[in-house]
């Protein structure tokens, strides 16, 4: 893990909070008890998301939080990039052009090599086994009509196809237009592939400090946030307990929570039956619920302290 | 409804009915008569459904003598309502090590593991099941209140226990049908119980 130096650019994309860099997600995670939410798919296979990756969402407390330790800073990502590029000199952009060129020359050689590879494991093979008794003849008539085209690649791997044309015509069992077509394919010239630059970090540079940035937005609940952060504890949203935090005593992955927790305004009203319900399902949940606010009277030395606190933790009486 | 002086009522009131509208709860002079009420209608449920002892309402702040938001009563539970966890583990490991004790003695019968904390003088916050509540008031509660109860007007109000070092209070809540739930309200955060 490459050390993180503070602040680090949090990036703001359609009023959500994003980490994109793995060292600060971790830096994050150890140095300010803060989970986040991974919440990167695969683009093409957006359907798999029991393993989501980077990047990582912080919730607006969380943004908010390390901003007012000066921890962090909000960048507002689409002006940063929409600048970075239009005012980026000739030279950069020609040799950003010429890396990504380089790279994709990179990238055909090693397919081209890896395609190779393949051909001589496979023809290897071929000289153990004949091929007849690899791939026995099978007879067109027996093959029912609507699956004569799909079963056909399983007799004639495309590889040997590209490789030895005329022995794949005499196997075809078929009259097949498509092995055809494979066989005039490959030539030994080398395309370079084209690369599409996944991040922007190079090749622009660490976006600057924008003080007009506004504060994230949080809900009311913030000040229970960052008195329980302040504390050390974790806290990951509460929706499934029906409160807004749940908070563990250090890494979700090694504690239980000891608490849910609700923010409340000082003069909110609250109505008895929810502190009475909140308490009885978290003590069956072996935690306390956990209500808290903010004394706006009470005089604040920084934006960051938490003097005017005031939390409660509820538990049933078995009586 | 009023009944002509020389004609017995139809139907006798409750002995709770008559302890709440008892002539000297409405002559009271601290709070209002419906607070007053409600801390007398937890005290005797408190005396006579969970038997508690040395039961005692208080108007008046035993920090700074001030007048409470409400009267809050104050008892003696017939067993420990809140033990701290930290105290619980302290109290088996002594409970453990007697019984290895007595084990040693007979060798074959393993009583079960027991352990007996002291019941302590509680807070009780009396309220209604319709009332609104806010921070700010359960702020001013817990202002007033000490971390032991005092049991009369001179007691102490420090713990002689180590482990009591913050305050709480039982939170009382009255249904319209007399139900009363109790939960305990601590202030700050702490380590909940593994029942």
């Amino acid at each position: 893990m490459a050390p993180v130096t503070e602040p680090f650019p949090i990036s703001r994309i359609a009023s959500r909070y994003l980490l994109f860099d793995v060292d600060i997600i971790s830096h994050v995670r150890r140095n300010h008890n803060m989970c986040g939410l991974l919440v990167g798919t695969i683009p093409n296979l957006s359907q798999q998301n029991v393993f989501l990756g980077i990047p990582l969402e912080l919730m607006p407390e969380e943004a908010r939080v390390l901003v007012e330790q000066g921890a962090a800073y909000i960048v507002d990502d689409a002006q940063a990039h929409r600048q970075g590029f239009m005012e980026m000199s000739r030279e950069d952009r020609l040799k950003f052009l010429q890396y990504m060129d380089q790279q994709g020359h990179e990238k055909a050689m090693e397919s081209k090599r890896m395609t190779e590879q393949r051909t001589a494991k496979a023809l290897s093979a071929k000289g153990l086994k004949p091929k007849e008794e690899e791939n026995p003849p099978v007879d067109p008539e027996l093959v029912p009509e609507p699956y004569r085209d799909v079963t056909m690649p399983q007799f004639r791997p495309n590889s040997l196809a590209s490789v030895k044309p005329v022995e794949v015509k005499e196997e075809s069992l078929f009259d097949s237009e498509p092995a055809a077509t494979a066989v005039s394919a490959p030539e030994n010239k080398i395309v370079p592939h084209f690369i599409t630059p996944t991040t922007s970090h190079p090749p622009l540079p660490k976006p600057a400090i924008d003080h007009s940035i506004p504060l994230p937005v949080v809900p009311k609940s913030y000040s229970l946030y960052r008195y329980v952060q302040s504390k050390g504890y974790f806290t990951m949203p509460g929706l499934r307990f029906g409160c807004n935090y749940s908070i563990y005593p250090g890494d979700p992955l090694r504690f239980h929570s000891h608490f849910l927790g609700t923010g409340l305004g000082w003069d909110e009203e609250f109505d008895l039956l929810d502190v009475i319900g909140g308490g009885r399902l978290a003590n069956r949940n072996k935690k306390a619920y956990l209500i808290g606010g903010e004394d706006p009277q009470v005089p604040k030395e920084s934006v960051t302290s938490t003097e005017g606190m005031r939390v409660f933790s509820i538990e049933w009486v078995a009586m | 409804m009023t009944h002509p002086v020389h004609m017995k009522p139809a139907v006798l009131p409750a002995p709770l009915q008559s302890l709440v509208t008892d002539p000297k709860l409405q002559s009271s002079t601290t709070h209002l008569p419906a607070l007053h009420s409600l801390a007398v209608q937890i005290e005797h449920n408190l005396q006579y459904q969970h038997s508690w002892t040395a039961l005692r309402i208080h108007t008046h702040s035993p920090l700074t003598n001030e007048l409470l938001p409400r009267p809050l009563v104050s008892g003696v539970p017939p067993e420990r309502a809140y033990i701290d966890p930290d105290e619980q583990i302290e109290l088996l490991k002594k409970a453990d090590q007697k019984r290895k004790a007595a084990t040693d003695d007979k060798s074959d019968s393993k009583p079960i593991l027991e352990f007996e904390a002291q019941p302590e003088r509680e807070w009780v916050l009396p309220t209604r099941l319709s009332e609104k509540w806010t921070l700010h008031q359960l702020h001013d509660v817990f202002t007033g209140i000490s971390i032991v109860p005092p049991e009369n007007e001179t007691s102490p109000t420090t713990s002689t226990n180590p482990w009591r070092t913050s305050k709480r209070a039982i939170l009382a809540t009255v249904d319209t049908d007399s139900t009363v739930v109790y939960y305990v309200i601590h202030e700050g955060m702490i380590k909940p119980r593994q029942n």
